[in-house]
């Protein structure tokens, strides 16, 4: 192999995580080893993670440069990240808890990664603080892709073996089997909440348990949204009649007194209950907790408060630029302490948007370059994207028209019995 | 970039197959192609399994044989792999030892029914042995199937992401006003179906196909749809004339008459096609 193993990084559900170096280039990378397995072939999690991620390049996505297949392992060669999340909290945190302008940095990142593999119509469905990678830079990258699916297709016949349970959606626990984006929005969400506080929100101990966790905090919904949330998550009948304790809703400020209005205003959009009512990745994005000038709620300014890291989407939004004129003094002000902040954190934070493109240009050019062209790729894949929904639609109802007519009539006319070759099309059924 | 993006045969596979270069006539090819198909259709059904793992199999399935030569491994072990890991991607996934049941029934009965004469001999004599449990046929047939997966996986780089076709016709039908046609929709859902045996999925895209499988159709039917210069139906949906043409050749080339010695000759290279692949497999 091109790669010397320096030493162990992890070890996940189905593979071994080494530290690697590029014999030719010296590079570092991460070096995933999965087994292969006599009884079952190549592991359909290394399938879909290799097939998915070969595709998805963005600066918040791990990037998986090369695939090794030998004999008996697969290696999958990935760019090196510091740490994952969880460890990340554990080193850096007070008992784990983050402070504001990292949570807000990592959290923006997150959304970020998501709302592109969401674009390109991939569900990741197993977003947790162990499968987000950190790097030295402070860069936040969605890895693990193990359990991720492309969708587009009527999403109906998903296993619901999905998810994490402590990060888990409320619909998928009842049994949901039509879930889609909205089950990483509900992850995002658990983990926002743990990055603010250090511990997991919703801790249960099996699905039912995590159930209730979640109800006595967001609270039990009422009987019409229990039953429509069965009903559009075609939940089998068997599980969609449970009777549920009432419990009433806590007030996030209750469960997170830390955290600043605005913060505990976008957690409530994307812990819904109803999956419905959950915000979606690219609209969470322009949420005043990433766009708004007012600062934490703690006294005195706060380095990095004023919008999400430049680094990497110089492009402010344009309500974004029209705030900033207001803004302008202040935030050089606040841009002065920033700055400060950032050697002082050895670069682990990053310029704020207050000082716009011509400061990450300056710094990065090629970085720039990148982001741009991201930026232009993730809008026209947003048309793209608004286009495969209503194909998508069309698509359902050809499901349901196919069904109806193999129901009603048999098999279709010709179906898979052409006159050729003929003793094929009879027989052995 | 997209991973919505499913590929396509380049213009020199296309012209040049592996299997072609190694020496297989392109009619010969054609014909194993679609009995490769045919063994991952019945297996599926004799499996259960759902329609969408079955179609994604055949689409895999057409697409190795554009990067890999027939004489380097079988069309029942390519076929088998295929069946498998269409089964893992679509979350259906079948177990190793029903799936190789299965298709050693079904090459079994291939075999008798070539060697018998009249069709009704065929299947009236035909007795399955199923093969020992611990007996190396269960095993070597074990090791060919996780040698196929890797392989297909291997050289399509990964590349499984499939488009089945069906949403597209009938959104195709409402546009041209055809919903109402039960016989129009039947049989182009029909045609489709069939194509699965052909390899144009790796060839053009849906809506190529799509359109063919409406232009057979109407043209069985004896409906008109637009076609003047100025106006053609297809020209809506973005398809070339000689593409969707050169579709229709393929799908209507199934349904040619064949003689008992063509079929033996195809099952005999079938056969001894898929025997040397075994023994030459190599990781
Ligand atoms: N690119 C990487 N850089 C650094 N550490 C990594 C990287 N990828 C994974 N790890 C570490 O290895 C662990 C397991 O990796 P993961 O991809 O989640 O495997 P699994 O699918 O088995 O859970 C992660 O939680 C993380 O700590
Ligand atoms: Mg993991």
């Amino acid at each position: 192999m091109n790669y010397v193993q320096v030493e162990k990084l992890g070890e996940g559900t189905y593979a071994t995580v080494y530290k690697g170096r590029s014999r030719a280039t010296n590079e570092i990378v991460a070096l995933k080893e999965i087994h292969l397995d006599a009884e079952e072939g190549t592991p359909s999690t290394a399938i879909r993670e290799i097939s998915l991620m070969k595709e998805l390049k963005h600066v918040n996505i791990v990037r998986l440069y090369d695939v090794i297949h030998t004999e008996t392992k697969l290696v999958l060669i990935f760019e090196y990240c510091d740490r994952d999340l969880k460890k990340y909290m554990d080193l850096n945190g007070d008992r784990g808890a983050l402070d504001p302008v990292t949570v807000r940095s990592f959290m923006y990142q997150l959304l970020k990664g998501t709302a592109f593999c969401h674009e390109n119509r991939v569900l990741h469905r197993d977003l947790k603080p162990q499968n987000l990678l950190i790097n030295r830079k402070g860069e936040l990258k969605l890895g693990d892709f193990g359990l991720a699916r492309a969708f587009g297709v009527p999403v109906n016949t998903f296993s619901n073996e999905v998810v994490t349970l402590w990060y888990r959606a409320p619909d998928v626990l009842m049994g949901s089997r039509t879930y889609s984006t909205s089950i990483d929005i509900w992850s995002c969400g658990c983990i926002f909440a743990e990055m603010i506080s250090g511990v997991p929100i919703f801790r249960g101990r099996d699905n039912q348990d995590q159930l209730l966790h979640i109800m006595r905090i967001v609270g039990t919904p009422d009987e019409r949204t229990l039953r429509k949330i069965a009903t559009e998550g075609q939940i089998d009948p068997a599980n969609a009649n449970k009777q549920y304790p009432r419990y009433p809703k806590i007030p996030f400020s209750q469960v997170l007194p830390k955290a600043s209005p605005q913060a505990l205003d976008l957690l409530e959009r994307l812990l819904q209950f109803d999956p419905s009512k959950r915000i979606t990745a690219a609209e969470a994005l322009s949420h005043p907790y990433f766009t708004g000038s007012i600062p934490f709620g703690l006294p005195g300014p706060v380095p990095g408060s004023m919008g999400p890291p430049a680094y990497n989407y110089p492009h402010p939004h344009s309500h974004q630029q029209q705030q900033m004129q207001h803004q302008q003094q202040q935030q050089q002000a606040q841009a002065q302490a920033h700055a400060a902040y950032v050697q002082a954190q050895g670069g682990m934070m990053h310029p704020q948007h207050g000082q716009t493109s011509a400061f990450a240009a300056q710094q990065d050019p090629v970085r720039l370059a990148q982001a741009q062209q991201a930026q232009a790729q993730a809008q026209a894949q947003a048309q793209a994207q608004a286009q495969a929904q209503a194909h998508a639609q069309a698509q359902a109802m050809a499901m349901a028209q196919a069904q109806a007519q193999a129901q009603g009539q048999g098999q279709p006319m010709m179906g898979y019995a052409p006159p050729y070759p003929q003793q094929y099309a009879t027989g052995g059924r | 970039m997209s991973i919505t993006i499913y590929p396509l045969a380049s213009l020199s596979q296309i012209e040049k197959t592996p299997s072609r270069e190694d020496g297989i006539p392109p009619e010969l090819e054609e014909d194993l192609r679609a009995y490769g198909c045919k063994l991952i259709h019945e297996a599926g059904i004799l499996l259960k399994q759902k329609q969408v793992a079955v179609a994604t199999a055949q689409i895999l399935f057409h697409r190795f044989w554009y990067v890999t030569s027939m004489k380097q491994f079988g069309i029942g072990d390519i076929g088998m792999g295929a069946l498998y890991l269409a089964s893992k991607l679509e979350e259906c996934p079948i177990r190793m030892r029903e799936l190789i049941n299965v298709y050693d029934l079904l090459l079994q009965r291939a075999s008798h029914t070539t060697g018998s004469t009249s069709s009704a001999q065929q299947y009236s004599d035909f007795k399955y042995v199923p093969m020992s449990y611990f007996g190396s046929t269960f095993y070597d047939l074990k090791d060919a199937l996780v040698v196929a997966e890797m392989q297909i996986l291997k050289r399509l780089g990964f590349n499984v992401h499939v488009v089945l076709p069906y949403g597209t016709l009938v959104n195709y039908l409402r546009v041209l006003g055809l919903t109402s046609r039960e016989d129009v929709c039947t049989r182009a859902w029909g045609y489709l179906n069939d194509a699965l045996q052909t390899p144009v999925y790796a060839l053009y895209p849906v809506p190529t196909i799509v359109s063919a499988a409406i232009m057979l159709t109407t043209r069985h039917l004896g409906i008109s749809l637009p076609s003047s210069p100025e106006n053609r139906w297809w020209e809506l949906f973005d398809a070339e004339w000689e593409d969707v043409w050169s579709v229709c050749g393929y799908i209507m080339r199934l349904y040619r008459e064949r003689d008992a010695e063509d079929q033996k000759r195809l099952w005999g290279t079938a056969e001894t096609l898929n025997a040397r692949g075994r023994t030459a497999a190599d990781i």
